[in-house]
């Protein structure tokens, strides 16, 4: 991320109150659009726009091994699998190749914290394929100072 | 440190046998001695089983340093249900100090499955993390980027199944596994062919049968009634009416269903080595482990052949050229 975008970031972060309408204005935005969970480190654009984290196992690289024929999850058999769904959608928008990036670890400390300010303060970090992954530093910079 | 015994019948080119058995639930070390006499040299390595189907058991931990006192190697499995990152990996580190050197890395079978459904799921890493996190504390790091000293050394497992939906993307997800570090990914239990050819026929086609070693899952069952659950009740799992209609022709006499089930996973068991890309059959004997023997022997898989000790690599080095591809 740009210097820019990592000031918008850091300005709005010292301003609480800007900062709960930046985090208010996402999650009224991706809540009912996406059913967002808020895990704040959004991997939407890869997952052919489908949270993975509505998972109940909230796999990032999924799916699990109990995805029943019909596309219907093994858990809650009245929910479809969301990895079904993601590959299903990931077909229609030709995006199936974004399914085989390897995703890291999810930073807890971002949960309930603003995405978006969180790409801009470049906390997300990047998700590369297969072996370069390893190299990937997996702590990153601190959490945002508020939540 | 030296190489599981599991890691080098498989690159020496033989076909190996896993088997399975399930911790106790309760606090003897006994039944797992007792259930290591089926299996010692008879397979090659046994999985140990996490609270398999989130059912309170014996850790995983433990009774693979029970089964290593019993005599057999033991494959530690590994979920990502109960344990956070850090529990994880000190789990691991005190399992490979213990002579543990197989871990086999899944993410757990849901809370509603078992007997604690009101249980909080951890699900902290998923699988494909997992394998990351131990290939990398393989090569001396800890997640945090902190050293290991010394590094584990760890043959690392996946699981892979062949039979869910959506077909394609279980594809991906096995290459994300392998590309994190897997070096042999183990199977569900093959009851139907077709399928579970389709499934060899794309891996070959992406070249995963070269980089990983590949064993296919057989499950023997003694009765009908095994066979109907499994298909109705275990999410995932593909069962031909073939298999049901055989057993069901014996369902009247508890003998001969077993002898059925017998060879029916001793035909599987042929079948499976026929397959280019198997490297080798897991043997899961639900609570039926004392049939292993017989059913490894008329599979004509006896005696196991033991590993020639020329060469003890560490697992990182061994398998980084296949990996690198």
């Amino acid at each position: 991320m740009s210097k820019l975008s990592e000031r918008v970031a850091g300005f709005c972060e010292k301003h609480p109150v800007l900062y709960k309408c930046v985090l208010l204005g996402e999650n009224a935005f991706k809540k009912p659009v996406f059913r967002c969970q808020d895990c704040g480190q959004c991997v939407l654009s890869h997952n052919a726009f489908t949270c993975c984290m509505r998972c109940p196992k909230q796999i990032r690289n999924g799916p699990c091994g109990g995805t029943r024929p019909d596309g219907r999850c093994e858990v809650y058999p009245e929910r479809a699998c969301v990895w079904w769904l993601i590959y299903e959608r990931a077909k229609k928008l030709d995006r199936v190749h974004k399914l085989k990036i390897y995703h890291i670890p999810v930073d807890r400390r971002l949960e309930h914290t603003s995405a978006w300010m969180n790409m801009f303060a470049g906390r997300i970090l990047p998700i590369e394929l297969g072996k370069k992954s390893r190299d990937v530093e997996l702590t990153p910079k601190d959490p945002p100072p508020v939540k | 440190m030296s190489a599981s015994n599991l890691q080098l019948l498989l690159e020496q080119g033989q076909f190996v046998v896993c088997g399975e058995m399930s911790p106790p639930q309760g606090a003897d070390k006994a039944p797992i001695l007792k259930k290591c006499g089926y299996f010692r040299d008879v397979v090659d390595a046994v999985n140990l089983t996490d609270n398999q189907t989130a059912i309170v058991r014996m850790s995983s931990v433990m009774s693979s340093v029970f089964a290593l006192e019993g005599g057999v190697e033991p494959i530690m499995q590994m979920t990502c249900r109960d344990r956070n990152r850090l529990a994880q990996q000190s789990d691991l580190l005190g399992a490979n100090a213990a002579g543990v050197k197989n871990v086999l890395c899944l993410t757990g079978d849901y809370m509603n499955f078992g007997n604690h459904p009101g249980a909080k799921g951890v699900f902290d890493l998923d699988a494909v993390q997992l394998i990351r996190t131990v290939a990398d504390m393989n090569e001396g790091k800890f997640m945090s980027g902190d050293e290991v000293k010394p590094p584990t050394g760890m043959f690392i497992g996946g699981a892979a199944n062949p039979f869910a939906e959506p077909f394609d993307l279980r594809i991906i997800r096995l290459g994300k596994k392998i590309a994190a570090g897997a070096h042999f990914i183990q199977t569900q239990p093959v009851f139907d062919f077709p399928r579970f050819e389709k499934w060899m026929a794309a891996v070959r086609d992406e070249g995963y049968d070269e980089q990983a070693f590949i064993l296919a899952g057989v499950m023997p069952v003694r009765s009908v009634r095994a066979l109907i659950h499994m298909r109705d009740n275990v999410p995932g799992s593909c069962i031909a009416d073939e298999y049901i209609k055989r057993m069901e022709s014996v369902a009247d006499s508890k003998e001969e269903s077993a002898a059925m089930g017998v060879a029916m996973a001793v035909e599987t068991i042929k079948r499976l080595r026929e397959i280019p890309g198997v490297k080798g059959v897991h043997i899961m004997p639900v609570m039926w482990e004392s049939i292993t023997p017989k059913l490894v022997e008329e599979s004509g898989l006896l005696p196991r052949p033991k590993p020639e000790p020329c060469h003890s690599e560490p697992v990182e080095e061994s398998l980084s050229g296949a990996q690198a591809q």
